[in-house]
């Protein structure tokens, strides 16, 4: 990347989403120290939890779900530019 | 072959005449899910269905292709509501086809066990206790494990 900056799309649902008021934004992963390469779904939410208490206690919760361009995946998934990155409560369809 | 989201609610009739008329086979299993009017002791007046659309569709269409692959499926279909149900509505509908009843009833329940914990859907209902989101249940987890275990085939 020449800029050596990462930009994706974070999406909350459900209960996450209500908590922390939020349904969609894009991060720019230029604040992360890792290299653009290294930061992972665990980078992100730790730099997430830096916007307050909500986000702190709502991205740790044990249970929490995350999907990376519509796959779930564990917290050392790498995101690349350009990603989508969705955290949200178990799933409860059908 | 297919699967659909919509808020709409499912003719089931058509869809079963649909499905049988595109994939004719000797067996064709089909299953219903309808909105419940209680939650445990709670009575229950309305669903709400949030879903993550993109990967909705792209799970359901594993789903449906995982299925054909394990019990040789000639037909399928996933169909899944969204948006706001009143009791008694239909939320769901699957199809299978196949040769033989074994194998269409084994994928009817499969791609519900599997849509149920896998599928980014999100049910709040409302009630005389007001609203709140569903709970995952540990009884649909154990009967999505039975799946990757071999426990059911």
């Amino acid at each position: 990347m020449a800029s050596g900056s990462v930009s994706i799309t974070i999406k909350l649902f459900s209960a996450l989403r209500e908590a922390l008021g939020e349904s969609e934004f894009q991060l720019n992963l230029t604040e992360v120290s890792e290299a653009p390469a290294q930061i992972d779904v665990a980078a992100i939410k730790k730099l997430l939890s830096q916007r307050g208490a909500e986000w702190k206690e709502a991205l740790n919760q044990p249970n929490l779900v995350h999907a990376l361009n519509h796959k779930v995946v564990f917290t050392d998934a790498v995101v690349s530019e350009g990603d989508e990155l969705a955290f949200f409560p178990p799933m409860t369809g059908g | 072959m297919s699967v659909a989201l919509q808020s709409e609610a499912i003719d089931v009739a058509a869809e079963y005449a649909k499905l049988v008329r595109d994939s004719p086979g000797a067996a064709v299993a089909t299953f219903t899910g309808y909105v419940r009017d209680h939650s445990g002791q709670q009575s229950v007046t309305e669903l709400e269905l949030e879903h993550y659309p993109e990967m909705a569709l792209k799970v359901l269409e594993d789903l449906g292709q995982s299925a054909t692959e394990r019990f040789g499926l000639s037909g399928w279909r996933i169909v899944h509501r969204f948006g706001r149900l009143a009791v008694s509505e239909t939320i769901v509908w699957v199809g299978a086809v196949a040769d033989h009843r074994g194998e269409a009833i084994s994928a009817c329940e499969l791609m519900m066990d599997t849509l149920k914990t896998d599928a980014p859907f999100w049910k709040r209902e409302q009630g005389a206790a007001g609203e709140q989101w569903v709970a995952s249940r540990d009884s649909d987890s154990a009967r999505r494990a039975r799946w990757q275990s071999g426990e059911a085939q």
